[in-house]
């Protein structure tokens, strides 16, 4: 092997060395750093009847993240994620009027999540739920 | 490598790197007869740098409050991923670092390198030595355990001794009659803002003093590269015809780390609880004071001085004499002898003052 054959072998190695040396110190960082998998991912929310009149919203915190429970005029429930689909920030339930408001950029929504003006692209995600004996399940 | 090539011409052509990469790096000259004991400066920065970011880490988790800061270190152990290992390395690292300051002092004063004209070097050192010191003394209390409740205790207690305004300025040392909340808050900002700060400007100093001055001669061995200061005006100790600072001692620096770090590792991975007695896995109870309550390893030496001596007040001038006389050095000792066989009298003085400083810490570990 000539000289620079030898050269770029040792340098291939040491590279090598410090790569894995590189990894073995950012790995833990990262997992450190990362938020954690599956924490309240996967619990479901029990929220009593009575907390949610006609007319009315519920906020609570689902999955990590803002959710409503609304029961129109007329006693139909839904479950909606709380997060606007515009920027991210939090709806808030207007109950005169009857629908959700997003303050950040005036989006409106219904109380079924669909938009009726303002910049949201998207309808507000829908929440699965069930109702048994006076409470209502969410997830 | 065109590409690297191709970017260094193009920063170069800007800022005129490779006039600094000569001046600072290639073209520093160092002695001949350098030793790997030089090389501990480098280390301790290195270690500095890894407790800064460990330590930057553990705030994203900790919580600086009496009723959740035990909580939050044992989330950060036993649930947030290598949270352990974060953690360990900054408790471990902590004590390195005083470890390897030592030695890096000890390495000073054995090659007479704290002597005319090096007085700025060692003051900044001496500087760092008390400021590293306090940066220890202010993190023991942060996990909030049973040691860290006692140990600050009993360590912010002895200012009492002090007469006249004793006691106010362990109140004022603590933020309250007891050590509480108030002294977490008041200790927290001290180890994560106010006391790293002050330690990263005094290395700024202690290099630009180092710069400024020359790399001293080892007084082993033969150089024949030295420009010696005569004391007359000022004068760099340059070191022409010396081995050059890069790439030659930058790897010996780099290899002095490696192993710093294979000795560092090796008790993070098998013997991390070394430095952990029995109180620092209870949360801290301020009405049960535990048996023997002991502090760190580096403090042992001044916990069994103060203990020794009928009052405490004649306790803490001993001590403070003895930091006074150590930071004096190069304004006392002022012969221009710097080898240590050449000097008997230094050799036993700082033979017998480590055996003394050894001898106290054993004496205070068993007492």
């Amino acid at each position: 092997m000539d000289n620079n054959g030898r050269r770029t072998f040792l340098g291939v190695c040491l590279g090598g060395v410090a790569a894995g040396f590189a990894a073995a110190v950012l790995w833990p960082v990262y997992r450190y750093l990362a938020p954690r998998s599956g924490s309240g991912a996967s619990a479901k929310v029990v929220i009593s009847e009575k907390d949610v009149p006609e007319g009315e919203a519920k906020f609570f915190e689902y999955a990590g993240s803002s959710a409503v429970l609304v029961r129109k005029r007329g006693g139909e429930l839904v479950a909606l994620s709380a997060v606007c689909t515009h920027l991210g920030c939090i709806v808030q339930w207007e109950k005169d009027k009857q629908d959700f408001l997003c303050p950040c950029h005036a989006g409106h929504y219904t109380p079924d999540g669909v938009v009726t003006s303002g910049p949201p692209p998207r309808p507000l995600p829908k929440l699965p739920f069930s109702v048994a004996n006076g409470a209502i399940t969410v997830g | 490598m065109e590409l690297l090539k191709k970017l260094y011409k193009w920063i170069d052509v800007r800022i005129g790197a490779g006039e600094i990469v000569e001046k600072e790096l290639t073209g520093y000259l160092l002695p001949r007869n350098i030793n790997a004991w030089y090389s501990l400066g480098s280390v301790l920065l290195f270690i500095f740098a890894l407790q800064v970011v460990s330590g930057i880490l553990l705030l994203i988790y900790y919580v600086p409050d009496a009723d959740k800061a035990f909580k939050s270190v044992t989330y950060i152990m036993n649930d947030v991923p290598f949270g352990w290992l974060i953690r360990m390395c900054h408790a471990v690292g902590s004590n390195m670092m005083v470890l390897v300051l030592l030695l890096h002092m000890l390495s000073v004063l054995c090659m007479g390198s704290y002597k005319s004209p090096r007085e700025f070097n060692w003051l900044t050192g001496f500087i760092l030595l008390t400021m590293v010191q306090g940066i220890s003394l202010t993190g023991y209390l942060l996990p909030w355990s049973q040691l860290s409740f006692w140990a600050t205790t009993v360590a912010t207690n002895s200012a009492n001794a002090i007469p006249v305004i004793g006691p106010h300025l362990v109140e004022f040392l603590r933020g309250s009659k007891m050590v509480g909340p108030a002294t977490l808050g008041r200790f927290f900002a001290l180890h994560v803002a106010v006391i790293p700060i002050g330690i990263a400007a005094m290395i700024g100093a202690h290099l630009f003093f180092l710069k400024r001055t020359g790399v001293s001669t080892p007084p082993f061995g033969r150089d024949g590269t030295t420009t010696p200061w005569t004391g007359d005006a000022y004068r760099y100790e340059g070191h022409p015809g010396g081995i050059p600072f890069f790439p030659n001692y930058a790897l010996e620096d780099l290899r002095s780390v490696f192993i710093y770090l294979a000795l560092f590792l090796a008790v993070v991975f098998f013997d991390p609880y070394i430095f952990f007695p029995r109180d620092a896995f209870l949360p801290a109870n301020p009405l049960v004071t535990p048996a023997h309550i002991k502090p760190e390893w580096y403090f042992l030496a001044n916990y069994q001085t103060l203990k020794i001596f009928p009052n405490e007040l004649i306790g803490l001038s001993v001590q403070g004499a003895a930091m006074t006389f150590l930071a004096l050095l190069p304004f006392i000792d002022r012969g221009r002898e710097r080898h240590p066989l050449k000097r008997p009298l230094f050799l036993a003085c700082a033979i017998g003052g480590l055996l003394l400083w050894i001898g106290l810490s054993v004496w205070g570990h068993y007492s």
